[in-house]
């Protein structure tokens, strides 16, 4: 009995596998590396599931037939099924939303960067304009701001000398 | 001096020191003339007389001539000879009037200077005592003057009129000074001061402390100050306070401020708690102006780079004072010495009023006069 019981399970269990798989390949086409991750994680709690259940009800229906057992497994399954595949709706719900968050943080970092890149290399190519003029302005304009100290101090005749 | 060397010829009061320290140091005799010889009171003044006196006195075979009003003076330099020596330093002019030109003048002895001093150690004129040994002691160190027989000591504290303070200079001699490169000032590590109080009540300084503080402490957390209460005869003849402060950055460079109380009978009392806060303040000016040299010791800096050995010494000072500025000129008639002058104006490494990089090549003077062991 035990073992007649043990393959019909993993028969249903393989039944759910692939009506999950089915369920979520027509659900996500998009996103296909995700979703799969994500289907063999929840195929594997519903076994758990439905291993738990199954054992409750033939824990409970000991002395019942095999047919009955397996009409409760079977009218329990597809809820089980339902549920489960209700989570992976929500949670593929929950992931597009993820994604599309991500998406848009993505798309405007790529933006600001290239807006960054254009500004910066267009302050780069403005600042490198006529660097050796600007120097000699510069210089020019420090030696005529400064007073010099070596004239005041000693006079004009040092200056003549230099 | 064996070698006679055309006199230079000045006239007017004015930096009487400077040119008699560095007619000393050069060996060229000096003659000044018209010394107030417009004033009603005209002629060399006491404390003057005095400072000449004390040159006499650490020197060997000088010519001092003085005319019948005390209006031209002659001065034909001797040998710097040192040994101990004691001076009653005249009360118009505190202690530090003459210890400036015997920092000068100290490392080029023949036998090292031990000198006592008595008069005024703290006035509003000149630098006192405690900011000569705070600022211009390390300065010489710098130059490679050091030792255990350096030190500075005020044994007893005299304010003005009354005077009655005694202090204690000995410094070591040198052959040679060694040049300095001092760039960068750093930045404030620590602030000292020193707080004294003679003849009135002991809480004097702890006002002026507190008074000092409160402005300090929003800057730098190490801050002392120290608070100097002299007695009895230690404490000279006349009642009066004041505050030094010296400010430490981490490159050894030492700024300094002070402020004394109005000597007795003259002038308005001053409360121990604005003397505080002004002297605090200061403080603050003296860091602005920056440099790797306080200002009241400039001076003293480019004469020991000049008369270092052959070799580019550097120095990095704020604006100069006018007495520096005179120096400098001084400098040149006397050593034929030109500073290279560059403005440094305040940036981003730079803090602070603009600051002058101050370059010289020494003449190599060496000290003749010292004996050989």
């Amino acid at each position: 009995k035990a073992v007649g019981e043990g393959g019909k399970r993993a028969l249903l269990q393989n039944n759910g596998l692939s009506d999950g798989l089915n369920l979520e390949k027509s659900l996500t086409m998009k996103k296909a590396t995700l979703t799969t991750s994500d289907s063999g994680h929840c195929t594997a709690e519903e076994a758990f599931v439905s291993e738990d259940e199954s054992e409750e009800s033939s824990s409970l229906t000991t002395e019942e037939e095999d047919s009955e057992n397996e009409e409760v497994t079977r009218k329990k399954f597809p809820k089980s099924a339902q549920v489960v595949s209700g989570q992976k709706l929500g949670s593929e719900n929950l992931t597009d939303e993820i994604s599309d968050v991500e998406d848009l943080l993505k798309e405007e970092e790529d933006y600001k960067e290239e807006n960054n890149y254009s500004m910066e290399t267009s302050g780069a190519l403005k600042w490198k304009e006529d660097l050796s003029r600007k120097a000699a302005e510069a210089f020019l304009r420090q030696q005529q701001a400064t007073p010099n100290l070596r004239k005041l101090i000693y006079g004009t005749v040092t200056e003549d000398n230099e | 001096m064996a070698t006679q060397a055309h006199s230079l010829s000045y006239a007017g009061c004015n930096f009487l020191r400077q040119r008699l320290v560095l007619s000393t140091l050069s060996g060229r005799p000096v003659k000044i003339r018209k010394i107030r010889a417009r004033d009603d009171n005209p002629g060399l003044r006491d404390f003057e007389a005095s400072f000449i006196r004390l040159l006499d006195k650490i020197t060997n075979g000088s010519r001092i001539e003085i005319n019948q009003t005390g209006t031209t003076l002659y001065y034909q330099p001797g040998l710097l000879y040192g040994g101990s020596v004691e001076h009653d330093c005249s009360v118009l002019r505190s202690i530090g009037y003459y210890l400036e030109s015997l920092l000068c003048l100290a490392p080029f002895m023949k036998h090292p200077l031990r000198i006592v001093l008595r008069g005024v150690t703290n006035d509003q004129v000149d630098p006192s005592v405690d900011v000569l040994r705070a600022t211009a002691l390390p300065l010489l160190k710098q130059f490679g003057i050091d030792g255990e027989s350096f030190e500075l000591k005020i044994v007893r504290r005299g304010m003005p009129p009354g005077g009655g303070g005694e202090v204690f200079f000995s410094c070591p001699v040198r052959k040679v000074l060694k040049p300095i490169q001092l760039t960068d000032p750093g930045k404030i590590k620590r602030i000292r001061g020193m707080a004294y109080s003679v003849r009135v009540s002991p809480q004097m300084a702890n006002r002026i402390v507190d008074s000092a503080r409160s402005i300090l402490n929003k800057f730098i957390p190490d801050i002392y100050i120290y608070t100097d209460h002299m007695k009895g005869v230690n404490s000279g003849k006349s009642p009066g306070f004041g505050l030094s402060l010296v400010a430490e950055t981490t490159n050894g460079t030492f700024l300094s401020a002070e402020l004394a109380s109005n000597p007795q009978g003259q002038g308005t009392a001053v409360l121990p708690e604005d003397l505080g806060r002004n002297c605090a303040r200061l403080l603050l000016e003296e860091i602005y102006r920056g440099g790797c040299v306080d200002s009241t010791n400039q001076s003293l800096a480019l004469l020991l780079m000049t008369l270092g050995q052959q070799d580019v010494s550097k120095v990095l000072l704020g604006p100069l004072s006018p007495y520096t500025i005179e120096f400098l000129r001084h400098l040149k008639s006397f050593f034929q010495i030109m500073f290279k002058i560059e403005t440094r104006p305040c940036g981003e490494e730079l803090k602070g009023g603009d600051k002058v990089l101050m370059t010289c090549v020494g003449i190599g003077f060496s000290n003749l006069s010292k004996t050989l062991k």
